[in-house]
């Protein structure tokens, strides 16, 4: 588990307009991060902040403009290096993935990516099969379907399946969950957690929705004006609030309200952070007499 | 303000190879009013016909059945439509589809360009209009160089500029961070205050519903909760059902309710909740 499955090393990324130095703009400035095999992370920051740069140099659609980035010892930085081999290696999926979808059933769909390969027809079958059990859309009552009559949660775990089928190692969501409502974002949720867990993929979540972040990461990586300005646990970082706002983003609505409660002298431990802990912590402050209430 | 009575709507959908009409039915016996001044949120979740319901109300739809009344004018009068739209002024999910010219000064200054209404009182609403959504100091700058909060502001100007009296946003924080969130659901709260606006905010989030005055639930097409946030609040089971999802604070405040620990109803915001666990 301990193993870094990405490495960037003081990555600076310059967007440069052809000819003219005026319109040159420093998107990534001095990154440095480790990502470990196996776990889930999440780049979090504003618009602009530079997330999506960071990400499309995870498999070569990007390139550094200065220092390394190094995805399971391949280095995108190196052009003799082969990108399309990590590109297999590496999954993504955009915001609202459903909109490309545009095959007329789901098994097509699953399967454009895998038979592009130059997969034996077997082995494609196989794997989109075990994409679509993956997904929680059994292939028996699912392969034939038209798309477009799903659901938008099912719609969406169909282009995560497409994805799936390709084998990644690394998967990379952008707003994964973004548009789908209660039940949708946690059916989700828990075949994402069912895919890194049974299936070992690495998972990197690009998304401002801290409750988000904090059901499924276990490591934060803030971003503000292109730098890497705060790392760490959830809960460490979403316990200071504060600078949190200061690089426009809020905390989970959770730890505002416990962060205003310490403000306002009462005791709740740094470590309380999820609505159990918070349930135990408030009821233990308000038996204490003087402490509480 | 706005009286909507028995309203049915379905979407005509083509199917198959033949292109048969298909409809899905959005909207079943909808009777509902909005008053003058009333500052209401709409809740469900996805397909539950809340966006529908939204755009029956400036005549962008019109009812299968029944009928809906903007001011006495009804919608399905085609010569009512200019007077219903100045009246009720919507901004919807994506800013950019509502964002025009390439200056901000401009883009607030457009629809009423458009009418031909006179130089200085362009400039005079322009300038009220800016300055009621806080971007005046952005005026001169492109919109596409922009904040996604900052271009929905943009688009909430040129809706005022117009001087509606009722404005219907429609889902229209759902491409922001959370910190661009908070600033227009207060922003629309302020409009409401300072005002006396109309408001009619569409969300699938119960923590933006939590500044309305009132609260309108629905699901499959009809309308299934209607009333102050307080009571609809103390029902999580039922919101649960209903597919929504309960804001932490609020989960936290209703343990703690039942576990004997007094917290005033209408404590509903981080603030509040605060304000009532440590006085």
């Amino acid at each position: 588990m301990s193993e870094a499955i990405i490495r960037v090393e003081h990555l600076t990324h310059i967007y440069a307009a052809k000819n003219d130095s005026l319109l040159r703009k420093t998107a990534l400035l001095d990154i440095n991060l480790e990502i470990e095999q196996g776990s889930c992370a999440a780049i979090i920051g504003v618009t602009g902040s530079g997330k999506s740069t960071l990400v499309q140099h995870f498999n070569g659609l990007l390139r550094p403009t200065e220092g390394n980035v190094i995805v399971h010892g391949i280095s995108t930085t190196d052009k003799s290096q082969d990108i399309a081999k990590l590109r297999r290696r590496v999954g993504m999926l955009f915001q609202y993935p459903e909109a490309q979808l545009f095959e007329r059933t789901v098994y097509a769909d699953v399967s454009f990516g895998p038979k592009r390969l130059g997969l034996g027809r077997h082995e494609v079958r196989m794997r989109v099969l075990r994409a679509l059990d993956l997904v929680g859309l059994p292939h028996e009552a699912f392969a034939r379907r038209n798309p477009f009559e799903l659901s938008g949660g099912q719609k969406r775990r169909v282009a995560l399946a497409g994805v799936l089928a390709m084998s990644p190692s690394i998967l990379v969501l952008d707003e994964p969950t973004v548009g789908l409502d209660a039940d949708g974002r946690d059916e989700f949720y828990s075949y994402l957690r069912r895919i890194q867990q049974e299936q070992h993929v690495t998972i990197l979540l690009v998304s401002h929705d801290m409750a988000e972040v904090a059901a499924l990461a276990d490591q934060l990586f803030v971003l503000s004006d292109g730098q890497l300005v705060m790392q760490g646990t959830p809960r460490s970082i979403f316990a200071q609030g504060e600078q949190l706002r200061e690089y426009g983003l809020a905390a989970p609505p959770l730890s505002e309200l416990l962060a205003l409660l310490r403000k306002r002298g009462m005791h709740i431990p740094e470590d309380v952070f999820t609505l159990d802990d918070a349930v135990a912590a408030l009821l233990e402050s308000h038996k204490i007499p003087g402490k509480g209430v | 303000m706005i009286d909507i009575q028995h309203v049915s709507y379905s979407y005509p959908i083509q199917q198959g190879q033949r292109g048969e009409v298909q409809r899905v039915r959005a909207l079943n016996d909808i009777s509902l009013s909005i008053l003058q001044g009333e500052y209401a949120a709409v809740l469900g979740h996805n397909g539950s016909g809340k966006s529908t319901l939204a755009r029956q109300c400036n005549a962008l739809l019109l009812p299968d059945e029944g009928r809906i009344l903007v001011d006495g004018l009804d919608t399905r009068e085609r010569s009512h439509w200019r007077a219903i739209r100045e009246t009720v002024g919507m901004i919807f999910q994506n800013p950019d589809n509502q964002i025009i010219a390439t200056v901000v000064e401009d883009d607030v200054a457009w629809a009423l360009t458009v009418r031909g209404l006179p130089a200085p009182l362009i400039r005079e609403r322009v300038e009220e209009a800016m300055q009621a959504v806080g971007i005046a100091y952005l005026r001169g700058r492109a919109p596409n160089t922009l904040s996604g909060g900052q271009r929905q502001r943009l688009a909430i100007a040129g809706v005022l500029a117009l001087r509606p009296r009722c404005i219907i946003a429609d889902e229209a924080t759902a491409q922001l961070d959370p910190l661009s969130r908070q600033e227009i659901v207060h922003l629309l709260h302020t409009l409401h205050e300072r005002f006396g606006l109309t408001i009619l905010h569409v969300t699938h989030l119960l923590e933006e519903a939590a500044l309305a005055r009132r609260i309108l639930v629905m699901e499959h097409g009809a309308i299934v909760m209607d009333g102050a946030p307080e009571d609809i609040f103390a029902d999580l089971q039922r919101l649960r059902d209903l597919k929504l999802i309960i804001p932490e604070p609020i989960e936290l405040a209703s343990r703690l309710r039942r576990s004997g620990i007094p917290i005033a109803p209408g404590a509903l915001a981080v603030e509040s909740l605060a304000r009532e666990l440590m006085p």
